[in-house]
């Protein structure tokens, strides 16, 4: 029987934070229900290539 | 004979008949009658009917159903209509009470995680004791304001969801917002109702101070706090650590050195007296003549030329490395104290915005590298600060251009928001901002507050056309959405059901502000009690408050203008020029009624970009109820924030602003644009400058850029991350081998960003510092 390895962080969920009116959150866990569906529409606004890709300027 | 009637609860109590016999009469009072005798009469034919009806014990229902039926038989139609609806209001009450005990069972009893309520603002966390309790006080408050304080038209509209009024919890306690002048605040010392703190003396107290102001004010009232001068302010504390660290480097220097005895006080006499001759003491700039003055005091006491040369340039030169590290600290420790106060009404920290940006004195640039750097760094563990929100003011001739004094202060700013999310940018030349500036004023440099505020004109008193001291008094949203649908196309019909609305906000915004001017300087101990609102250091603890808070706004917002053009015309405005053309009309209506009423009622009535939080999904789950799943109108789970594009729809970021652009120049009252930046923006970093640039040349007036900070709490890793972490490669909730974890470069291994000027020159060179 393999030793079991002794592991650090489980249970540990990476933080996302991301910008809600204006104010950030740590955590989508508290957005509203709104909220949340609309963070999850959210598209990528391109910068020249018109394909969402990120590209140099100037 | 009946001896006994049951009650709602169920309860069996004693019988009396002049019950019926009152409540008939007061129906009667309201239609006119007089005579309490005929009231006594129909209630005893009352009690006679159900007698005869062999009900022993009656239930209050079947007696009140008695009452209609003998009123209506007896020919007192009129009366028996007061009596319906005074029964009608009665079980309205009591259903909200049902409904207030149903709410408070869900605060009580479910986990945020299942109860939208408790998510409705997502800075408060609904599962602790305090968050609990802040949401009991507020919902019972929002009911008792709609059944009991509010004119019942604008309870109906609200309860509808016509219009929505912010902060209905707060209706008779408070004010929203306000921009405080921290230097005024500091001169001379303030109280903060517990004690009086002394004028600060070194720029850690002024960080330390700075925090409790917000967090003072905070309590008084129920929106964001700002500082509207932040480096101006800050300035201050830096000149006078200077100062301090000046003095005991050149005494250190002159009692090893030079043999100087008692060289602590000597200093400190010498300094005095060159202050009081000439006026000067030693500053960063180190370019008012202070050192020649110094000099030759320096020979009175006997050291040579080279001596006071050496002492000097060690006491320049260590003053200078101190103070900046002082200030960094100072910064540092605003930055944690403000993601840590749990002050606001014991479940959230206070909504704190700080700007800065333009102050150019050395001092003033200090603060701003300092606050950027210390921001950059992140809380103890690396993670990114929530608050305070930064906003760095974007100014031609200051920061703007290569060759301005703070441009590479502005550049430092794109590395720091290309981590962090913070600072956003505000731009003073947007034309509606520039009108008020005053070079050599800052007081009349546009502030934003919290998540986009903007308070600057001034009809009241067109002589304090200033920031400083002022905010929103309040505001209501009107559901723009639900008046295209309801015009079924017809835009005239849309615009003239846009007045009503528009004419119910402003007698409601009016009638607001009644409840709020009868409080008194004593109800805001530190907003007005210590001054912090413009005038009301002109006041007594007992004043109201009626005159000085005319210097606020009264604002009106808007939600969904994209899904209002949608109804109206099929399209929104990213989708066709005609769109865009409609929407402006609509906006620039609202805010030539805002002008009409800032005229008339001589009150600053201003137009705001709502943000709306709990609201995003209000009006549409209602719509939807009441009108169906429209395509895209009411077929997504929240209406589009205010005027932006829709977040779902495909466009790129320049013609996203320019397209936001126009309505900045229309919402007074606030208003903020977002880009939203794929990957990761720190490898891009000329990316984000074009962003910003193009931001202020399009006239937007307040913007940020949006972008996901992603952050394993395990290895520390900041960034974008995917399903692995891309440093320790572990996914969401996993475990992970600590040899691993030791094996990674800077583990666990707080490093202070750098800062080098010509490091800045080379975006592409710069890497995440924590890495």
């Amino acid at each position: 029987m393999a030793e079991e390895k002794k592991l650090v962080g489980e249970g540990v969920k990476f933080e996302r934070i991301r910008r809600i009116t204006g104010y950030l959150v740590g955590t989508l866990d508290r957005f509203n229900d709104a909220k949340r569906a609309e963070v999850e529409d959210r598209v990528k606004h391109s910068l020249g290539t018109g394909k969402g890709e990120l590209e140099k300027v100037g | 004979m009946i001896t006994k009637i049951i009650k709602r609860d169920g309860r069996t109590v004693p019988f009396a008949i002049e019950k019926i016999a009152d409540a008939i009469y007061k129906a009667a009072q309201a239609t006119g009658g007089r005579d309490y005798s005929v009231s006594m009469d129909l209630a005893q034919k009352v009690v006679a009917e159900i007698e005869n009806k062999n009900i022993e014990v009656p239930s209050v229902e079947q007696i009140q159903d008695m009452v209609e039926h003998v009123l209506i038989e007896n020919g007192h139609a009129r009366t028996a209509k007061e009596f319906i609806l005074y029964r009608a209001e009665r079980s309205r009450v009591r259903e909200m009470n049902t409904r207030l005990m149903k709410v408070y069972q869900g605060l009580t009893f479910v986990d945020a995680k299942e109860n939208d309520i408790k998510r409705e603002n997502a800075n408060i966390d609904g599962d602790t004791a305090m968050g609990t309790m802040l949401k009991y006080g507020s919902e019972g408050a929002k009911q008792f304001n709609e059944l009991f304080v509010l004119n019942p038209e604008h309870a109906r509209a609200h309860r509808e969801g016509d219009i929505h009024i912010h902060d209905l919890d707060f209706l008779t306690l408070t004010t929203t917002c306000c921009q405080i002048d921290i230097i005024k605040l500091f001169d001379g010392g303030f109280s903060t109702g517990h004690g009086f703190l002394r004028e600060p003396n070194d720029i850690t107290s002024y960080s330390a101070l700075a925090c409790i102001a917000i967090q003072s004010n905070q309590n008084d009232q129920h929106g964001g706090q700002s500082i509207p001068n932040f480096d101006y302010g800050m300035a201050k504390g830096v000149k006078k650590t200077y100062r301090k660290l000046y003095r005991r480097n050149l005494a250190k220097a002159l009692e090893l050195c030079c043999d100087v005895a008692d060289a602590p006080d000597a200093v400190k006499r010498m300094m005095a007296e060159i202050e009081r001759d000439a006026g000067i003491s030693p500053i960063l700039a180190n370019d008012n003549g202070y050192q020649e003055r110094e000099a030759q005091a320096l020979e009175k006491l006997g050291l040579t030329a080279e001596q006071i040369e050496k002492c000097q340039s060690f006491a320049l030169r260590r003053a200078n490395i101190e103070t900046d590290s002082t200030t960094y600290q100072a910064m540092e420790a605003l930055v944690h104290n403000l993601n840590t106060m749990h002050s606001r009404a014991g479940a959230q920290i206070p909504f704190s915005s700080i700007n800065y940006g333009t102050d150019t004195s050395p001092e003033g640039r200090m603060v701003i590298k300092n606050v950027l750097l210390a921001t950059e760094a992140g809380l103890g563990n690396g993670e990114t600060p929530i608050f305070p929100i930064h906003i760095f003011k974007v100014k031609e001739g200051v920061n703007y251009n290569p060759g301005d004094p703070n441009y590479d202060l502005f550049k430092l700013s794109f590395r720091v928001s290309a981590k962090r999310l913070f600072p956003n940018y505000s731009f003073m030349d947007a034309p509606f901002n520039k009108q008020y500036y005053k070079e050599g004023d800052p007081n009349t440099e546009v502030a934003y507050m919290g998540c986009r505020t903007r308070v600057i004109g001034n009809v009241y008193d067109p002589s304090c056309e200033v920031t400083g001291g002022r905010g929103n008094l309040s505001f209501t949203s009107v559901n723009l959405p639900r008046l295209a649908i309801k015009a079924h196309g017809n835009i005239d019909m849309f615009f003239e059901d846009l007045d009503r609305k528009i004419d119910l906000v402003i007698n409601q915004l009016l009638e607001r502000f009644e409840i709020q001017a009868k409080r008194r300087v004593r109800n805001y101990p530190f907003l007005m009690g210590q001054g912090i609102w413009l005038d009301s250091d002109k006041l007594d603890i007992d004043d109201e408050v009626r005159e000085v808070i005319k210097h606020g706004t009264l604002t009106l917002g808007f939600i969904g203008l994209a899904e209002t053009l949608k109804s109206l015309i099929g399209v929104h405005h990213g989708e066709s020029v005609e769109a865009q053309n409609l929407g402006l009309e609509i906006i620039g209506h609202m805010r030539k009624r805002m002008d009409q009423a800032t005229d008339k009622y001589h009150l600053n009535f201003s137009l705001i970009a709502t943000p709306a939080e709990g609201l995003s999904g209000r009006f549409v789950r209602m719509d939807r109820e009441r009108y169906g799943v429209i395509p895209g109108v009411t077929d997504r789970a929240y209406y589009t924030n205010s005027f932006h594009i829709p977040v779902y729809f495909p466009i790129s970021a320049f013609d996203k602003i320019k397209l936001e652009a126009p309505y900045h120049a229309l919402t007074n009252g606030g208003h903020i644009s977002y880009v939203e930046m794929d990957g990761d923006p720190l490898q891009n970093l000329e990316a984000f400058e074009a962003v910003i640039r193009c931001m202020k040349e399009s006239g937007v007036g307040y913007g940020s850029v949006n972008h996901p900070v992603d952050r394993d709490p395990v290895c520390g890793y900041t960034g974008v991350i995917g399903d692995t972490c891309p440093r320790c490669g572990r996914h969401d909730g996993e475990g992970v081998d600590p040899e691993v974890l030791k094996k990674l470069k800077g583990y666990s291994k707080f490093v202070r960003p750098a800062y080098d000027e010509n490091e800045l020159e080379e975006p592409d060179k710069l890497t995440n510092p924590i890495e």
